[in-house]
């Protein structure tokens, strides 16, 4: 390991760290849309596995310290994992304490990103030995794994329902390429559809803003009314031992370590769950209230890092909602990294180990510090300056681009279909762990028919 | 032309729709998504065709066609401070 590798590392943790400390603002923004599409630009641009897994895991830890900021200031969750903390964030607004909130959410991150962090490595290595032999019934488990999200969803049989018709949709389109050769037999064509899938909601409502009936009953809003609380300076360097109570410390560090062990169910259902049960007994609603968003900001970023560190370095294989999720790209980003051939073939574990203390380190000093500092100056910043339209458009390109690298024109189209169809699917409480499961194991699913 | 009273009474009051629980005015997000497809798509294919040359245009597209939109369309959302000045 020499300086200049060390230094390329913390280059990338800093560029992750600032690039979403900014977007883990911006309201609305979808974990898996977000984090996504960069890290597989990251991957297929060709740098080096360490450098994006460093980027990675301070780009997932600064967007968790992120992400809340926008949930106490404006009641508005920065992204899918922040939204089963408004309730609580709101009752602290209400007190007149969004500052406090601020800081209980960033120091539960941190919390959460110090627990997180040993216990999946450790964690990890008590599963690798059974990694290969997990590996050998990925495509099943895969096909198990859509069946039980399906189950769990909220419209079951819906979701069940919808697995087959799903599955024939990708094999269809792949075996249509390879048929009039825009893409060689073989080669299995996957970003492009998982991006589909992605933005599908996204691409639904911009097909249907074409429907003139649809469009004229869309309801219409006024301009998004942001109030903002005026707050206090905060001096020195922040400590998340000192803003939080023992308590607090206490039910969130335990909070962070059930996610670790977790780490394959789904994050926002364990947040609410766990997040209720730790603060319900509470009775002073304000401690409920800070205790409730520590321990679930906690948990959610703990969750995200084992779902991310465990099945990487123990299986190879995206086993966790987080895997299939936002850190795709760092299993299967094709022609780069492939099932047989990803980053848990090619580090080893003090790579593992050095890149992630690297990342967390990094966005920890430097999103913690700015989250506490200027909370409110980026928020300001963030809604007075960048128009939702600027970031809509951007995923919109990306994925454009990724359709034509994939396959040419025609799998634009492709991917606006598969778009039509999981954005449907999405609409109608098919959940997106449902579907990456089911473009997982479409091939084998098909295979039953042969 | 018959439907145009409506749309103008629209276009003074509530224009905005709801896309990715944020507000957008449909104009502003049509000319942001033809900006940065042509910016990404356009930087990905006068790339010198040598990988991973594409690839770093398009991603510099996307960041022109953002850097574009950001100064082109006005964010909508209103400000409003409320409690003690500092």
């Amino acid at each position: 390991m020499d300086i200049s590798l060390i230094l390329e590392l913390v280059t990338a943790s800093v560029l992750g760290a600032v690039l979403y400390t900014l977007i883990g603002i911006a309201p609305g923004t979808d974990e898996t849309a977000v984090l996504a599409p960069v890290t597989l630009v990251l991957v297929l641009t060709g740098f080096e596995p360490i450098v994006i897994l460093a980027f990675f895991i301070s780009a997932i830890v600064a967007k968790k310290l992120t992400d809340s900021i926008p949930v106490a200031v404006a009641g508005i969750p920065g992204g899918v994992m922040a939204a089963p903390m408004v309730d609580h964030a709101m009752v602290l607004k209400k007190h007149g304490l969004p500052e406090v909130s601020i800081r209980k959410m960033a120091s539960g991150s941190v919390i959460g990103t110090l627990v997180a962090v040993p216990l999946s490595l450790l964690l990890a290595s008590v599963i690798a030995p059974f990694g290969d032999e997990i590996k050998n019934y990925a495509s099943q488990i895969f096909f198990g794994g859509a069946v039980f999200l399906a189950l769990m969803a909220k419209n079951r049989w819906l979701a069940l329902a919808a697995i087959l018709p799903f599955a024939i949709l990708i094999q269809g389109l792949r075996h249509l390429y390879w048929g009039i050769g825009i893409v060689p037999e073989g080669t299995t064509v996957f970003t492009s559809f998982f991006l589909g899938i992605t933005i599908g909601p996204i691409i639904l409502k911009l097909f249907e803003l074409l429907n003139r009936d649809i469009r004229n009953k869309l309801p219409r809003y006024h301009k998004k009314e942001i109030k903002l609380q005026r707050s206090k300076k905060e001096k020195g360097f922040p400590n998340p031992f000192k803003i939080l109570d023992a308590k607090e410390v206490g039910t969130t560090s335990f909070a962070s370590l059930t996610g670790v062990l977790t780490f394959f169910m789904s994050p926002v259902g364990m947040t609410i769950f766990l997040g209720e049960t730790f603060s319900n007994y509470i009775k002073d609603p304000v401690k409920r209230a800070s205790r409730a968003i520590s321990s679930m900001d906690g948990l959610t970023n703990a969750t995200y890092i084992a779902g991310t560190l465990v099945p990487l370095i123990a299986i190879g294989l995206p086993l966790s909602p987080m895997a299939i999720g936002p850190a795709i790209a760092l299993f299967k980003a094709p022609p780069v990294f492939t099932e047989d051939h990803n980053m848990h073939h090619l580090l080893s574990m003090n790579e593992f180990v050095i890149a992630t203390v690297i990342g967390a380190i990094v966005a920890i000093s430097i999103t913690y510090f700015i989250t506490i500092k200027y909370a409110q100056q980026i928020c300001v910043f963030v809604f007075k300056y960048i128009p939702h339209e600027a970031l809509l458009g951007v995923f919109f390109g990306l994925v454009l681009m990724l359709a034509y690298m994939d396959a040419g024109w025609l799998n634009i189209a492709g991917v606006l279909l598969i778009g039509i169809v999981a954005g449907t699917l999405h609409r109608w409480g098919v959940n997106y762990g449902v579907q990456f499961m089911v473009l997982y194991s479409a091939p084998w699913i098909m295979s039953w028919f042969m | 032309m018959k439907q145009k009273p409506m749309e103008e009474q629209d276009t003074q009051s509530e224009q905005y729709i709801e896309v990715w629980e944020d507000v957008v005015r449909i104009k502003d997000l049509v000319i942001s998504l033809i900006i940065c497809s042509i910016t990404t798509l356009g930087g990905y294919l006068i790339a010198p065709n040598e990988p991973p040359k594409p690839l770093i245009f398009g991603l510099v597209g996307t960041v022109l066609g953002f850097i574009i939109c950001s100064i082109i369309i006005k964010p909508k959302r209103t400000f409003e401070y409320i409690g003690e000045e500092e």
